[in-house]
């Protein structure tokens, strides 16, 4: 009798073992994505690809205003020197079209554009929120798992009555204090992670819960901070994609990357 | 067999009412020249509404966007730009680019497909494990949540925003030109077409 038999033959005569099957405690946990600021840099071919569209948009154009007057000027120019005509003074006054150019050439090259790269990245501060810009940013928080300090996204057991939206609301807000407005994607958890208890912290009867189900719910930060004061002894740090791998466990990061979306 | 016995009974009632009744009014004589009056006025009304209709049929409100400018068409000619001279070397390089291009985008496309299938299925994998825990909390997780949209974000862009940067600014000239709706008939005919005045006022700050 293989395997599969055997648990449809169970399900079929075992009415006593759907009252008693495992428990498991139930958790939400809240994914917090800072979403990128800043427009990823072209890649070649998009380059590339953009030089020619603009090349191809330009020899379809007409000629604009500021075209057309520069070359009368540039004929009205050459006619003057050819036939050493007066000067007319009104002319000579007004601004040319290559001045205008040159002007507004300059006026932007004086332009200082904040920089992509900011402090926080020289600083490499993993608190702040002004890291790494033109990626996505997700919040870690130090939690207590029996006797050792693990990373993981802000989680907490459900209580009765709370749906785990709710559950995940209020986790957060428990967590990382009332300062921080985010936006919840909606009320479906987009993951899950189950994982059971170690043999040595279950009480050794049969109600006891086996392990827990932890619930993802994304959310996009809007603005605020996280409070320092709410996380006590605990820490918190944004990561970026690249750098979750080494913080979380392998099992955990192979369960959280299941819903996350891909970057470049 | 009461069904049909009743239907038999409504219709003896029916006749005996019929039979029963007053004779029938004589009907009224009206004079035809006055029936003819009446004809004439009703036409009369008619055409003066449609003329008023075509006389202002013409002044809806124009649409400037839509027309090219005069100087534009007349100017024509000197705006041409001289035919780039596109060599058969530029014109394959260009022509393989796209191709390249192609590519490039189908297989970001493949990607895209796949990852959002990877989504979906942890979705469905995270309620269908919800659902053996509780069913009410699985019917709490997939109801519809309205309050959601409309949702509007901002971003990205190239450069972040500079701190405390005070943007000038600039010089406002509202051109847009204002018309004035001519309804002292609305109501009398069809209540969508609103007729402008013709002379629109062009109003300019200068």
């Amino acid at each position: 009798m293989n395997l599969a038999q055997r648990s449809i033959r169970l399900c079929l005569y075992s009415t006593s073992a759907q009252v008693s099957r495992t428990k498991w405690d139930l958790m939400s946990a809240v994914c917090l994505e800072r979403k990128p600021v800043l427009s990823g840099e072209l890649n070649e071919i998009e380059r590339k690809f953009s030089r020619m569209l603009a090349d191809i948009e330009l020899e379809n154009s007409h000629k604009s205003d500021h075209e057309v007057r520069y070359e009368t000027e540039t004929l009205q120019a050459e006619l003057l020197k050819s036939k050493s005509l007066d000067l007319d003074i009104e002319q000579t006054l007004q601004q040319t079209a290559q001045d205008f150019e040159d002007a507004a050439v300059d006026e932007y090259n004086k332009f200082v554009f904040e920089s992509r790269i900011t402090e926080a990245d020289k600083a490499n501060d993993l608190q702040n929120l002004e890291r790494k810009l033109d990626r996505h940013l997700l919040l870690l928080v130090q939690q207590k798992q029996w006797d050792q300090k693990i990373w993981a996204l802000p989680q907490g057991l459900q209580k009765d009555g709370e749906t785990m939206l709710q559950t995940a609301e209020r986790v957060l807000r428990e967590k990382c204090g009332d300062d921080l407005t985010v936006q919840f994607y909606g009320n479906a958890p987009c993951g899950v992670y189950k994982y059971k208890y170690p043999k040595m912290f279950v009480s050794r009867e049969e109600e006891g819960p086996v392990g827990a189900k932890v619930f993802f719910f994304k959310a996009q930060y809007i603005a605020g901070y996280v409070d320092h004061n709410k996380l006590k002894l605990q820490e918190f740090k944004w990561l970026g994609r690249e750098e979750l791998m080494s913080s979380l466990s392998q099992e955990y990061y192979r369960n959280i990357s299941q819903f996350l979306i891909d970057e470049e | 067999m009461i069904g049909c016995l009743d239907v038999d009974v409504g219709f003896r009632c029916a006749d005996r009412c019929l039979l029963f009744a007053e004779p029938l009014k004589k009907k009224k004589r009206i004079d035809p020249a006055i029936l003819k009056q009446r004809e004439e006025r009703k036409k009369k009304r008619l055409e003066k509404q449609i003329r008023r209709l075509e006389r202002n049929a013409k002044q809806l409100k124009p649409i400037d966007e839509l027309e090219v400018p005069l100087e534009l068409v007349d100017g024509k000619k000197e705006r041409m730009r001289e035919a780039a001279v596109i060599t058969p070397a530029v014109e394959e390089e260009r022509a393989l680019l796209t191709k390249d291009w192609t590519r490039y985008k189908r297989k970001q496309h493949l990607k895209d497909m796949q990852m959002i299938d990877r989504l979906m299925f942890a979705q469905q994998k995270a309620l269908d494990e919800l659902r053996q825990e509780s069913e009410e909390l699985y019917q709490a997780a997939i109801q519809i949540n309205p309050t959601l949209l409309p949702f509007t974000v901002r971003g990205p862009v190239k450069t972040p925003p500079i701190k405390g940067y005070d943007s000038p600014d600039g010089e406002y000239t509202d051109v847009s030109k204002k018309c004035v709706v001519n309804n002292h008939w609305t109501g009398v005919v069809n209540p969508c077409l609103q007729v402008y005045e013709s002379n629109c006022t062009e109003e300019q700050n200068m």
